[in-house]
């Protein structure tokens, strides 16, 4: 027990210890790319529009003429501080971009994923209990086109059958322009800020606006979870207890759902975790065709606008996010299965 | 155990009926929500805001939030294009064109309660002055010398040099009014802080990159705004803003739609596409400094040969008129320079006169550049035409290139030799279609033309304060620039809105100046 401890003590340690290069290596990568990239924030917002003399004067008054070992360091030492400085192109705080489109993000990626357990687990299920019927290819062809399927190509389909076709759902944004108008944001997630003060049908206005967006990009990650949940059905379905457990006279539903389910479930629970970058990445391309007003809404945005803080700001925020959960995740799974340390 | 699958079963279909339910009623209270804030309009753009705070933005999203909210002293349109006095009652030049002096409106309050006086236009204009922010705007008061209160109602202008223009300068962004300390004088405010200004609505709400909520001002001076508010939605695609409005999730939409999507909304059901004159222009820069543009002869022939009337037609169904001057139509002294050196329609032979005259072998060897993500997908198809228009008899072999707007702007002039630009008015007057692009001083074009002629002509144009006289020398350095060929312009829009049939009252502010009032619109 003792070696036990120290191990994942050690384990722990090391794991931290490497964060600081991954994130140290983002951040430098973020910033080359950005520098690298031709054209800077203010020809991008005055080029084509005022004399270069000006966009000359105003690129030095801001720095951007200065040595880049110069920028490089100013800008780590910012980092170091958790000082994300302010956008240049709308002069926010990049810390309320963070804050306030992240949580749109948050709202967004948290009901995507959870579409993309629940339809993942139930069709993965299905497909290793009835392993080699139509049932079973139908779910594996459902998870292979869906993950190939461009996340911006099936929201596009949804916008077009189910708002504009069918006109059920809206097609773009949190909430309606007057449900928007009158809610105050608390969280700034807005199911939980409608919720917080009883205005239900803000409520449902809100949710309404998040079906089409979540179900599309949890469709899309749905793929992952069903290939990996039939697989470890099947394994578990061949174990010695399951056989038991047959032998014993227990029903087959039992058999499935008792028993091979909870224990094919364990694999897929770190899986999840480590799904998050996808997530994220999946997030931009959503936000950007439902123009849902998320923290990769504002990305491209800035992007576009050659936005040096901005951008930088938001991958540290990106990076340490998807760093964050990978090492917990790590951690939970070195915690259960100590083959996994060092 | 059978028993217990069906009540599963049950459950589950309970729960999604539920669900479809409340969906359903959720739509019918919101729909409800909606028809009760009928007075509203909401406007969808795909434009973007920079900066509330009118010393800091010099773009068209954060110009059109702007122009709800704070006035100028004075202001162009609806309609006309003369100058006339909003929070001021008088202006007029003292003596010469460098004294500027106004008399202003009594009885006007800003959205807290303030009462307006020639305190905050003082304020106002030092701090445009001073921030010199990196938006750019200060450069449009690079002219102002000082500006000075005689007493509580009285303004004067002290200029460096005469401008006869200044009267159109106070009707730009750089000029709206802000209250004294209430706004820094040394610092932009943030978006985030309330905005105050004089104009028929107060800014409620703004969510960078969702929406603005403008609500009537109770307190306003003026006729009041014919509806309750406006909403302005912000959208980066114009196909989601598209779908909004024939799902009717938006009222309008001023800004902006492709060709393609314009021509679809005007067949569909429901749907009011209107257009009304408009100033902003489309043209080809050439590069003085560069090959093959360097020769006169070149660039004649590229005159010669612009397929404008093509341009018009099949890229933009009509929605842009053909442009012969960098002029645009409809201003005073605007003349068709172009169409008279050069003719209305391109011509082979004259363009293969002009090389053969200068010795120039052809095929033409000439690279255009075209930025699709600062000018819409449609320049693809515009630079198509204008490939195929040069390539007519051999005479040019085109290459086309494009490159994302970032990249474009940093490289004009540098590393390209012909590309695209486009213009909006900074102040619609001639003047503001001649100096960025050939005066010396002001050219932000790059392309290295630098006339003494052309300089000279600008230069006694912004000192008459005559009107015929300034218009002479307007049209003298139009006929000046067809001759040097440094710039080919080739199309002019219309200002466009589109609307759901409900709504009134749009045509009444699409002018020249590109501003959409939408106080002036009801449903």
């Amino acid at each position: 027990m003792a070696s036990q401890g120290t191990s994942l003590k050690s384990y722990l340690l090391t794991r931290l210890a490497l964060v600081l290069p991954m994130v140290w290596i983002l951040l430098t990568m973020v910033f080359l790319l950005m520098r690298v990239a031709p054209g800077d924030p203010i020809s991008s917002s005055l080029g084509g529009h005022v004399p270069p003399a000006v966009v000359q004067e105003i690129k030095h008054r801001l720095g951007y003429d200065k040595p880049l070992l110069t920028q490089y360091a100013n800008y780590l030492w910012d980092t170091v501080h958790l000082d994300f400085g302010t956008t240049i192109t709308d002069r926010r705080p990049v810390t309320d971009v963070i804050k306030v489109n992240g949580a749109a993000t948050l709202e967004l990626t948290a009901a995507a994923m959870f579409i993309a357990v629940a339809v993942g687990i139930f069709l993965g299920l299905v497909a290793g209990r009835f392993r080699d019927t139509a049932i079973d290819m139908g779910a594996r062809f459902f998870g292979i086109v869906i993950y190939a399927m461009p996340v911006f190509f099936l929201g596009f389909l949804a916008q077009l059958l189910f708002g504009s076709i069918l006109g059920w759902l809206p097609t773009s944004d949190q909430a309606s322009p007057i449900t928007e108008a009158l809610i105050v944001p608390k969280t700034n997630i807005y199911l939980v800020d409608t919720a917080l003060v009883g205005d239900w049908a803000a409520f449902w206005d809100v949710f309404k606006h998040l079906i089409l967006p979540a179900t599309t990009l949890g469709l899309v990650i749905s793929g992952i979870f069903i290939r990996l949940v039939r697989v470890n059905v099947i394994r578990t379905m061949k174990d010695d207890y399951i056989e038991a457990a047959r032998a014993r006279g227990i029903a087959e539903r039992n058999v499935v759902y008792r028993h091979a389910f909870r224990n094919a479930l364990v694999p897929v629970v770190t899986v999840i975790g480590l799904q998050m970058a996808l997530l994220l990445s999946g997030a931009v391309l959503t936000e950007e065709t439902f123009n849902w007003p998320g923290i990769g809404h504002s990305l491209i945005f800035y992007l576009d606008n050659r936005d040096y803080a901005a951008v930088q700001g938001i991958i540290v925020v990106f990076a340490l996010i998807v760093v964050g959960m990978s090492l917990i995740i790590d951690l939970v799974s070195a915690a259960i299965d100590p083959r996994i340390r060092y | 155990m059978k028993e217990q699958g069906k009540w599963r079963v049950a459950a589950l279909l309970a729960f999604v009926l539920v669900v479809v339910a409340a969906i359903g009623a959720g739509a019918a209270r919101s729909a409800m929500s909606h028809k009760t804030a009928g007075g509203i309009i909401v406007d969808g753009t795909t434009d973007s805001v920079t900066n509330i705070d009118p010393a800091g933005n010099y773009d068209f999203g954060s110009g059109t939030l702007d122009y709800q909210i704070f006035q100028h002293l004075l202001e162009a349109g609806p309609g006309g294009l003369t100058p006339h006095p909003v929070l001021a009652t008088k202006c007029g030049f003292r003596g010469n064109l460098k004294t500027f002096a106004c008399t202003l409106r009594k009885g006007v309050k800003f959205h807290n309660g303030k009462s307006f006086t020639s305190a905050d236009v003082v304020w106002s204009f030092d701090r445009v002055v001073r921030i010199k922010d990196p938006s750019g705007i200060y450069t449009l008061l690079s002219n102002l010398k000082s500006v000075k209160a005689k007493g509580k109602y009285g303004v004067v202008f002290n200029l460096k040099a005469p401008q006869a223009t200044w009267p159109q300068i106070l009707t730009t962004g750089a000029a709206q009014i802000v209250p004294k300390r209430v706004y820094p004088l040394k610092k932009i405010k943030p978006n985030s802080s309330s905005q105050i200004g004089t104009g028929p609505y107060q800014l409620k709400k703004f969510s960078p990159g969702q929406q603005a909520v403008l609500q009537k001002f109770k307190g306003y001076w003026g006729k009041p705004a014919k509806n309750d508010g406006v909403i302005i939605r912000y959208y980066t695609k114009s196909s989601t803003m598209k779908l909004a409005l024939t799902r009717k999730d938006i009222d309008m939409a001023f800004r902006d739609f492709t060709p393609t999507e314009l021509v679809s909304l005007q067949k569909t059901k429901g749907i009011v596409v209107h257009k009304g004159s408009g100033a902003s222009i489309r043209y080809l820069v050439l590069n003085l400094k560069m090959a093959p543009t360097d020769k006169l002869a070149v660039r004649k022939a590229i005159a010669y040969l612009m397929p404008r009337q093509t341009i018009a037609k099949r890229v933009y169904h009509g929605l842009v008129k053909p442009l012969y001057s960098m002029v645009a139509a409809g201003l005073p002294g605007h003349i068709d320079a172009f169409k008279t050196t050069y003719g209305a329609s391109p011509s082979l032979a004259k363009a293969r006169a002009a090389l053969n005259a200068a010795g120039v072998r052809t095929p033409v060897n000439i690279t255009l550049w075209y930025t699709p993500s600062h000018y819409g997908d449609s320049s693809a198809d515009e630079f198509a035409e204008i490939k195929r228009g040069l390539e007519q008899g051999n005479l040019f072999n085109v290459t086309l290139k494009s490159a994302e707007w970032a990249q474009y702007s940093d490289a004009l002039g540098k590393q390209y030799g012909a590309f695209q630009l486009g213009w909006f008015p900074d102040y619609v007057d001639g003047e503001n279609y001649l100096l960025p692009f050939y005066d010396a001083k002001s050219n932000f074009t790059s392309n290295n033309y630098n006339s003494a002629k052309m300089n000279a002509l600008l230069a006694k144009e912004q000192a008459t304060k005559a009107l015929a006289k300034r218009i002479a020398f307007i049209k003298q350095a139009q006929t000046l620039a067809a001759k040097d060929a440094p710039i080919i312009p080739y199309w002019q829009a219309a200002m466009v809105a589109v609307s759901r049939n409900n709504v009134k009252n749009i045509g009444r502010t699409l002018d020249p100046t590109f501003i959409m009032r939408f106080w002036l619109i009801s449903k």
